[in-house]
């Protein structure tokens, strides 16, 4: 019991810094790509610029708009963070620290992050707002299309370690990280890529797109709901990181250094990698993206399954 | 023969997308163009004109700058003591005035006044830039050690 709530207060306190540390991470990121400094005023180069956000955010008026949805609306932003929070049950961080080892983890962790498009598409629906109504639709249509190509690759992985536990699939990868295999390889791009549309980020960012939708889904939020929304985002991208380093990259495993420090490198590489991805790509289109996942991304994830699982049934 | 046009496009795509990456690498490693403004100063180049400054001991006191200014943003006096050696009293620039030509700095015979490299002209008080007076030593507070952009 208190092992329990011992690992919920450290995965809080690990949300709520490690939301903080991207926010500033990305935009100096952006920064440094855009040959900008970036901020730098608060703090050793700005590192106490999300603090002062926060406090920025907290200290700001709730506002309602007219002609709301309430009780959606009201909702949407826990419909969001609460299932971010839930997903570190089963994230193993090291050989030990995992606040609970599901022997179901992988499906856990791809059910319970997939609840955020319900509270997206409350948020949009509850807002009384057609730029918000957009974009949760947009939304749900594009993490429902990438969630076929992201499970399949996944179930790769599960067919090759034979486990669902994720303690167990970072034990299967011990002679050799999952994605030096070639054609775990393959579904380590499809993840990626079908993971960052999870995530609403560019190139996939439509349902937040800026120029079309003033901010899609959270337009109407103020003050501590939408940093919710800003710190599920954040959070989001980094269980999706963790997800991937701990399926393809060998979780926690590495040479010399602990298990942990191997872990949070592999994970933000990830999420650097994601950021540097952000600031490169341009945004794409509604239908380029739909096409992009049913025409392309699901046909290869399908064939790279039925190939992999023939040569699995026949070595 | 679509199909190869498919294949074609799609290796394209993926290409160009990699080139994208490669610029954004690369940018990463280049050395940011704006500066940390407040604490770090932007060089002025050799020709900027800024504000009317001074040199006390070079003047000579012969009037050009005053005569040759188009819009009288200086303002000169002077008493003649006893051994003849002439004494300034008043060299006061108006800042409002001044329309930053740089006549001055050009016809004066000593190279007693000039124009520094001080851009960031700004007072709390109006009176504050309506009468500048030129003999004292620290009339731009911005001018100091702190920031030796802004020197000559």
């Amino acid at each position: 019991m208190i092992r329990m709530f011992l690992s919920g207060f450290a995965c809080l306190g690990f949300i709520a810094l490690s939301a903080m540390f991207l926010i500033w991470w990305e935009r100096k990121i952006s920064a440094i790509i855009q040959n900008r400094m970036g901020p730098m005023l608060t703090g050793f180069h700005g590192t106490l610029q999300p603090i002062a956000d926060t406090i920025k955010l907290l200290l700001k008026e709730d506002i309602a708009p007219a002609g709301i949805d309430f009780l959606s609306w009201w909702l949407a932003p826990f419909f969001v963070t609460v299932p971010v929070v839930t997903a570190f049950v089963v994230i193993p961080f090291s050989s030990s620290w995992v606040p609970y080892d599901l022997n179901v983890g992988v499906l856990y962790i791809c059910s319970i992050t997939s609840i955020c498009v319900l509270g997206i598409f409350m948020a949009g629906w509850g807002s009384n707002n057609k730029y918000s109504l957009l974009g949760g639709m947009r939304s749900a249509a594009q993490i429902i299309s990438y969630e076929v190509p992201l499970l399949l690759s996944v179930l790769l992985v599960v067919m090759e370690s034979g486990t669902l536990s994720m303690q167990g699939i970072v034990h299967a990868q011990e002679h050799g990280w999952f994605v030096f295999k070639p054609h775990l390889a393959i579904a380590f791009v499809i993840y990626l890529i079908s993971s960052t549309a999870e995530v609403n980020r560019v190139p996939f960012d439509i349902p937040e797109a800026e120029s079309e939708l003033v901010a899609g889904y959270h337009t109407e939020y103020t003050g501590m709901k939408f940093a919710m929304f800003f710190v599920a985002e954040y959070t989001n991208m980094f269980i999706v990181s963790a997800t991937a380093a701990t399926l393809f990259l060998g979780g926690w495993q590495g040479p010399f250094l602990p298990g942990v420090a191997w872990f949070l490198m592999k994970s933000y590489f990830l999420v650097f990698f994601m950021m540097w991805m952000r600031w490169t790509l341009p945004r794409v289109r509604m239908d380029q993206m739909m096409s992009f996942a049913w025409k392309l991304l699901t046909p290869i994830a399908l064939l790279n399954l039925l190939i992999s699982g023939w040569f699995m049934l026949k070595v | 023969m679509a199909i190869f046009l498919y294949i074609k496009k799609f290796f394209i795509s993926v290409y160009s997308i990699f080139l994208g990456f490669r610029v954004t690498l690369k940018n990463m490693f280049k050395k940011s163009v704006t500066l940390d403004y407040p604490l770090v100063k932007q060089p002025m180049k050799e020709r900027f004109r800024g504000m009317v400054d001074l040199i006390p001991p070079d003047c000579v006191i012969c009037y050009q700058c005053i005569r040759v200014c188009p819009t009288a943003a200086l303002e000169l006096a002077h008493v003649t003591k006893e051994d003849k050696k002439k004494e300034i009293t008043k060299f006061v620039f108006n800042a409002e005035f001044c329309c930053f030509c740089g006549l001055c700095e050009e016809i004066c015979p000593t190279d007693a006044i000039y124009l520094n490299k001080m851009y960031e002209v700004v007072y709390f008080d109006h009176q504050d830039m309506l009468s500048i007076d030129l003999m004292k030593a620290d009339k731009y507070k911005f001018l100091n050690e702190k920031n030796p952009s802004c020197k000559i």
